[in-house]
């Protein structure tokens, strides 16, 4: 009997019986052959790839084409409308005058799909793209609203999204985390502070955790050893740490010094492994071309991508960048469309670089972030100065590949990109869809915590978006 | 099956009510609380419970009335002595899915056999009803065994039903380790550990004990304990992060361990001692415990949203850490498990509703008390001493730099040059641009923009590393005008001024891919726009990855040229296989002014050169041509010297340390100043509490006022009035929560796991104790004794239970592997705070000082920069300060201390640990730099004596000397690293060169870094790291 029909027979409570520790023990053991996970159904997708965009991006300059607003331009927005939608604080006491999307926008592909001239790469791989124009979420400030995003609440303290993956799915390699994050580097202090929460394992224990792989000389918090500590030391030390360490379980019995001494063979593992992954120096120029100049930049979000594509070759679960700084609350014309250039080409190139590997089939890519924008202008709104204010009632997402539909559109917006018209898909839906295509049935995917049988898609029913599977 | 199956059947047979079966098995009759009612409401209640919202078929099987009651057409669900014919019964048996309960869709696994088994039989032996066990008052059970100490008596009554024996004491050194350890979170001193060896009589415990008690870092131990479930943070949490100053809280705490407050005094003072009468600035500094939740000051959020938020947190905290309960639920709904209603959880919230607070954050979360800490002059004076050692040092280093300039400047004087220029114009091999603007490069290294003038562009100009330079420390951009600008002007857009957003400077290797960013330190120009911030005028907002600002020179004659200089972080040497590409972002909101013409120069200047735009020193000196250095203009002298000593990198190491103990020194006057302090005070008028429908901040339901919970205690209203009436309903002799939850966490700090290992949880859904007669007695003593804590743990660590070997055989093992009989002391992990004092105890680094502000041991660089994308940046502090207890590590909440691998978050209350075992772990106690500086001192120590060295080490790490097979591998290693190090004197003299100690002499270095291997090895041992 092995384990996964073990635990379906039970239907056994995951957290109730710290199985976590167990798993912990078993995947560092290296056990070969045992899935170290809870597989309700067949997995369309093995790994993800999430590119959170964080701050908002704004839907009226990207993706949600509304050329009817134009006869709206500079009128106060009908109440109709709004039906008494909060505002920030930054802009409930103005008035909510239409803006128009800025930009040009443009049909690509066989699919006919609508994206802006800002993210012509994007348009360019439309068709294997699914975009969703009817997210919807409750939170309208950046912190609440992302934690939701990627915790599935608003508060801080329960586990994200990628901490659930790796908890259910364990890690096919021995020598990475099985969830990696790693953020842009971007000169300007951030408004949106990047929470180390939002990959946080919550209450689920802290393995799952997402490790930030950094752009710095220790890629990995105290990876690198000691200046003046060659290789040939490090390995003699770990040597006699594990005889001693040996002596110790004979003598006092305790199986968690075995774990430990599996855990620094891993670290000492990871030691090559890391650095390895982060050289793209085996890379080709034409990668470098593919992702485009500023892919050259290790930190850059571009640089990053290609990361991800390693990572995915080397079986990672939860791969999960951010690049900061969507909130564009005025001059889109410069702010939002430097934002673009940062991670147009970049995504695109590794939704192609993904395809010609044959790894898009079982890799699923989301793009998003944690609320869309408002179709009112902040500040003057006619003028280039002006932004748009956070709104929490549509955004749009895209997704590719781990079996999700190519070269479709789902859901809709009213007439104002302010309500959904049609198929809303709250961010409940997303996460069970994720976890759908995983393999993971959401609703039995609990961990137990403080008396409550805790899952990541929360308490109110969540559905997967059944429209969007291939 | 597999050896994990085999594993995971022994653990499940282990689970709790496996336990309590067992055990009424041999007593007879199914307990109704421990056995039947945790199956009801972890199947039933969820559907047929307290909450009637979620209510199905209008019946509640959570009352016994309701549960017994003819619900028509002769249908009972209950019917006692009568399974057969009771409804419950029928529908768990049922094959039908429209039939069987729990039904199909409602994913609550089937009962299996043995709960089957046990409701038939409660039902069969009449249903008799009760309530959860935990809702009853603690009665104090009779010891099984009067002459036996009370511990000893239900752990062992409880072993001997098992047909299991205690283990026989722990070896003396490993009774007073784990002693040390859980009661101050230091190991003991090798002369502690030899003399109870020598010793180790029981009167010699009471001895240790005591000692440890009466010891102040007692006190410290235990706030650790106290700031997680606190959620003690000296940051917000959100947005910002802004700090706040409340760690005379944290000081508070300590003393209060240390005095030994009675836990009800200790409840009264933090829940309301502000509304005590003549309430001194202590017990009004107690109420920071309800404000250390995150605060939100983020742009844009409604206060009110916010202070719902804090209030909610309050509650939730509270029914967590005094009374193990699970309120958060009933913010949204009544509890689905425990009888807790929704109106009863907003009556709890009213006690916090009128605080005088409005929900703002960072320097704005009033209430505050100005409050001046007598624990920070000692800090400052520890300082103020430190950096009296400092002085000498910069002044001997300074005098020596001093002495290598006067030689300097001969030698400049004898060999100036006439026309010598501080910069070198930099000729492009390559401009390209990103949008189609043409450039063309001239002979005289100028660059015009020609062709096609697109809205926004990106200049790119390559050419190879100025090999001719010895470094560039800094560049310069021209922008020049032309006559083929717009009005001969700087630019071609309509008004012919230019706007500059971004630069980098980035190096390339021939045959490398990927380019490095040269960082710069600043940027000057010889005009700027007035501008504010996110406006074009300013050239340092090039530096800063914004479209939103740059530089701009409009406003002054934009017929002439204009000039930036950029200063480079580090100073960068070309190299012969280097290019270097300049990039000009112009991506203006507006755009329309792109650079019409410019030129780049480098310099190998530093200092005024790349920080101004007047002639540099040396352009001077060549152009006052002195025949002699003494002739030298005094100012200009003093320039020339200036720009010297920045290259004297012995000297600027010392006055940069000199310049951060300065600092610091500041920063600690001023936290030894008024202080605000975030408390509890009253609003004048209170706010009227609301029901939030469905926990919504603004969704106001029903009206409210205070009171408590019924179904736990109930209150009369005029008991319940205020915040001292709340905390002493907690602490009422009769409230059956609070000293069983307290007795379990002292359980868990005592033996790494409570008696209810759901510590925040003894609610339906929580575990039930695995002893539960123990708990009850615990807490009726707890409470008898005067909610002593120091008696409490006094009785434990004297029980036999306490003090037994934590050596498993294999059999223990696969019985218990959880050790939930305690036939085995357990043995477990150090929490990673601990790791770290024990490094600084163990090595003698460690300064026990008490309180006072926050110290920032060492992490990493870069950490918080990379959170704040550079808002925040991370200093050690320096001196003895670098060596306090992890308790008083600063804690930004965004960014917990990198050190702590799997502590408590704080964001919210934490009362039970989670102990991971993973690779990253493993990273950090093998390379973080406090514990590698502890293996520095341990190898001073170990190299002034080298016959002794290896005990020295195994002493004062593991408390005990090696045994020859150990001591072979350790002399192994340790030869090994001494091999290497006599071949590689310069490795070991960077290995050895850690932290604040001073290098080693090149003759000793390899003995002393061959002793760090050893001593680093010792301390990432499990032993090391594990209380056994």
């Amino acid at each position: 009997m092995n384990r996964r029909l073990f635990l379906n027979q039970t239907g056994v409570n995951l957290g109730a019986i710290a199985l976590g520790s167990l798993l912990a023990r078993d995947s560092a053991s290296g056990a070969a052959g045992l899935p170290a996970g809870l597989s309700h159904r067949v997995a369309r997708a093995k790994r993800v790839i999430f590119l959170t965009q964080s701050g908002g991006p704004s839907q009226l300059e990207l993706f949600d084409h509304k050329p009817g607003l134009m006869k709206w331009a500079g009128t106060e927005l009908p109440d109709s409308v709004r039906q008494g939608q909060r505002l920030t604080t930054m802009t409930s006491g103005q008035k909510q005058l239409i803006l128009p999307g800025i930009a040009k926008f443009s049909r690509w592909g066989e699919s006919g799909a609508t994206v802006s001239e800002w993210l012509p790469h994007t348009g360019a791989v439309a068709d294997d793209l699914c975009f969703i124009k009817s997210m919807v979420t409750d939170q309208i400030n950046h912190a609440p609203a992302m934690t939701k995003f990627l915790t599935g609440h608003q508060l801080p303290g329960r586990p994200s999204f990628g901490a659930w993956a790796s908890y259910g799915l364990g890690s096919p390699n021995r020598n990475l985390p099985d969830y990696i994050v790693l953020i842009s580097r971007m000169k300007r202090p951030s408004d949106q502070p990047l929470y180390d929460h939002y990959w946080g394992s919550g209450f689920l224990p802290s393995r799952y955790q997402g490790v930030k792989l950094r752009n710095s000389k220790d890629p990995v918090l105290y990876l690198r050893d000691p200046d003046g500590l060659p290789r040939e030391l490090r390995r003699g030390m770990l040597d006699g740490i594990g005889e001693l360490n040996r002596m110790r379980h004979d003598a006092t019995g305790d199986p968690e010094i075995t774990t430990r001494i599996q855990q620094y063979e891993m670290a000492f593992r990871m030691q090559a492994s890391v650095p390895e992954l982060n050289d793209l120096s085996d890379e080709p120029e034409s990668v470098f071309e593919l992702y485009g100049p500023d892919s050259r930049r290790p930190g850059s979000y571009a640089a990053n991508c290609i990361l991800a594509r390693r990572l995915a070759e080397r079986g990672v679960r939860f791969i999960q960048l951010f690049h900061p700084d969507w909130d564009h609350h005025s001059r889109l014309p410069s702010w939002c469309t430097a934002r673009c250039r940062d991670t147009d080409q970049p995504s695109a190139a590794l939704i192609t670089d993904l395809k010609n590997r044959g790894l898009l089939d079982d890799t699923l890519v989301i793009w998003g972030g944690e609320f869309g924008r408002g179709v009112a202008g902040q500040g003057q709104w006619d003028s280039p100065e002006a932004g748009r204010d956070h709104h929490p009632r549509c955004f749009t997402i895209w997704m590719a590949g781990g079996g999700v539909k190519a070269g479709i559109t789902h859901g809709a917006t009213d007439d104002f990109s302010y309500n959904v018209a049609e198929n809303p898909v709250p961010v409940y839906d997303l996460h069970a869809t994720a976890l759908h295509l995983l393999g993971i049935d959401h609703e039995r995917f609990t961990h137990r915590f403080q008396g409550l049988d805790y899952r990541l898609t929360g308490v109110e029913p969540a559905q997967v978006v059944r429209e969007i599977l291939a | 099956m597999s050896s994990l199956c085999r594993r995971l059947f022994l653990l499940l047979s282990l689970l709790p009510g496996l336990w309590a079966f067992s055990a009424s098995g041999q007593e007879g009759g199914v307990n109704f609380s421990r056995e039947v009612l945790p199956i009801l409401a972890d199947r039933c209640f969820h559907c047929h419970g307290p909450d009637a919202s979620h209510r199905k078929a209008d019946l509640r099987l959570d009352e016994e009335s309701e549960a017994k009651r003819d619900l028509g057409g002769g249908l009972v669900a209950i019917l006692p002595g009568k399974p057969e014919d009771s409804e419950v019964w029928k529908r768990i048996l049922s094959s039908d899915p429209d039939e069987v309960m729990p039904p199909p869709d409602s994913h609550r696994k089937p009962l299996d056999a043995r709960e089957r088994d046990l409701v038939r039989r409660w039902i069969a032996e009449g249903a008799r009803w009760g309530r959860h066990w935990a809702f009853e008052r603690p009665v104090r059970p009779p010891l099984p065994d009067p002459s036996a100490h009370p511990v000893d008596a239900f752990v062992q009554k409880r072993l001997a039903g098992e047909n299991l024996l205690p283990s026989p004491p722990a070896p003396p050194a490993t009774q007073l380790r784990r002693l040390a350890f859980d009661l101050t979170g230091l190991p003991p001193s090798p002369e502690a550990v030899t003399a109870y060896e020598r010793d180790p009589s029981d009167a010699a415990w009471q001895a240790a004990v005591e000692t440890l008690l009466a010891s102040p870092h007692h006190g410290e131990r235990l706030a650790m304990w106290w700031l997680d479930a606190a959620r003690y943070s000296d940051t917000d949490g959100y947005q910002g992060d802004a700090e706040r100053t409340n760690w005379p809280w944290r000081d508070w705490v300590v003393r209060a361990f240390n005095d030994n407050v009675p836990f009800d005094r200790f409840t009264l003072e933090q829940f309301a001692g502000d509304l005590l009468p003549g309430a001194t600035p202590e017990q009004i500094l107690a109420t920071a415990f309800h404000r250390h939740h995150m605060t939100n000051g983020e742009g844009g959020r409604d206060p009110e949203e916010s202070r719902i938020d804090y209030v909610i947190d309050r509650v939730n905290t509270m029914g967590t850490v005094w009374m193990g309960l699970t309120l958060g639920c009933t913010q949204c709904h009544t509890h689905k498990f425990d009888p807790i209603e929704q109106r009863d959880y907003y009556r709890l919230f009213a006690f916090f509703d009128s605080i005088d607070e409005d929900g703002k954050a960072g320097t704005a979360a009033k209430p505050y008390l100005k409050y001046r800490s007598p624990q920070a002059d000692r800090a400052v004076k520890e300082m103020e001493a430190h950096l009296a050692t400092l002085q000498p040092r910069v002044a001997a280093a300074r005098a020596a730099a001093e002495a290598r300039f006067a030689r300097h400047l001969d030698s400049q004087v004898a060999s100036q040059a006439t026309g010598y220029r501080a910069w070198r114009p930099l000729t492009p091999t390559a401009a390209t641009s990103a949008e189609g603007t043409t450039l063309r490069i001239e002979p005289d290294a100028t660059i015009q923009a020609t062709g096609p003038n697109p809205r926004q562009d990106d200049y790119r100009i390559t050419l190879p590393a100025p090999t001719d330079l010895p470094r560039v420390t800094g560049w310069r951009l021209e922008v020049l005008p032309h006559d083929s600008h717009t009005g001969g002007k700087l630019s071609r857009g309509k008004t012919g001024e230019f706007i500059l957003t971004n630069v980098k400077l980035l190096v390339r290797r021939k045959g490398q891919s990927q380019v490095r960013e040269l960082e710069m330190a600043g940027a000057v120009a010889d005009y700027e726009k007035e501008a504010k911030t996110r406006a074009y005028g300013k050239v340092r907002d090039t530096l800063d990855d914004d479209p939103r600002n740059g530089w701009t020179t409009e406003g002054a004659d934009a017929t002439k040229p204009h000039t930036a200089v950029y200063e480079l972080a580090e100073p960068y040497r070309p190299s012969p296989d280097e290019e270097l590409t300049f990039v000009l972002f112009q991506r203006s909101t507006i755009g329309d002014a792109n650079i019409g013409r410019f030129r780049l120069s480098a310099t190998d200047e530093a200092g005024e050169t790349v920080r101004g735009l007047k002639p540099s020193p040396l352009e001077d000196l060549a152009a006052a041509r002195p025949a002699k250095a003494d002739m030298i203009d005094p100012a200009l002298r003093k320039r020339l010297l200036d720009q010297f000593l920045l290259d004297e990198s012995a000297y600027q190491t010392e006055l940069a340390t000199q310049n951060e103990a300065n600092r610091q020194l500041g920063e600690l006057r001023k936290a030894a100043g008024d202080l605000n302090v975030m408390v509890l005070a009253e609003k004048a008028e209170p706010r009227q509490s609301h029901v939030l429908v469905r926990g919504v901040w603004d969704a106001k339901g029903e009206t409210v006022s205070r009171g408590v919970l019924p179904e736990i205690l109930p209150w009369p209203d005029e008991k319940t009035r205020t915040r001292l009436d709340l905390a002493r309903w907690l602490t009422a002799p009769e409230h059956p929560l609070t000293a069983r939850v307290v007795a379990n966490h002292v359980w868990q700090l005592l033996f790494g796991a409570g008696l209810v290992r759901t510590t925040e949880d003894f609610g339906l859904q929580g575990e039930m104790p695995t002893h539960p007669e123990l708990l009850d007695w615990l807490a009726v003593e707890l409470v008898e004794s005067g909610w002593d804590l120091r008696h409490l743990i006094r009785l434990i660590v004297t029980s036999d239970t306490y003090r037994q070997s934590s050596d498993a055989s294999p059999d223990l093992l696969e019985r218990d592997p959880e050790n939930r009989l305690l036939a085995r002391a357990p043995r477990f992990r150090l929490p990673a705070w601990m790791i770290r004092d024990n490094a600084l105890a163990a090595s003698g680094l460690l300064n026990p000082a008490l309180g006072g502000p926050p110290v920032k041991p060492w992490q990493p660089e870069g950490v918080w920069e990379e959170i704040f994308m550079g808002r925040y940046t991370y200093q050690p502090s320096v001196g003895p300060a670098q060596y306090r207890r992890t308790l008083y590590a600063f804690w930004r909440r965004s960014s917990a201390p990198t050190f702590l691998f799997d502590s408590a978050q704080r964001r919210v209350c934490e009362v039970r640990q989670s102990r991971t075992n993973t690779p990253l772990h493993a990273l950090t106690l093998l390379n973080d730099t406090t514990l590698l500086e502890a293996a520095r001192v341990l190898a001073d120590r170990a190299a002034a004596e080298p016959a002794r060295g290896h005990a020295i080490l195994s002493r004062h790490i593991l408390s005990r000397d090696l045994d020859p097979a150990e001591r072979a591998v350790t002399e192994r290693e340790h030869q090994r690293a001494l091999d290497h190090y006599r071949v590689h004197p310069e490795a070991a003299l960077a290995f050895a060169t850690v932290g604040q100690q001073p290098s080693p002499t090149p003759e000793s270095a390899p003995a002393i870094a061959a002793w760090m291997v050893t001593a680093s090895l010792m301390l990432n041992l499990d032993e090391a790291m594990t209380r056994e």
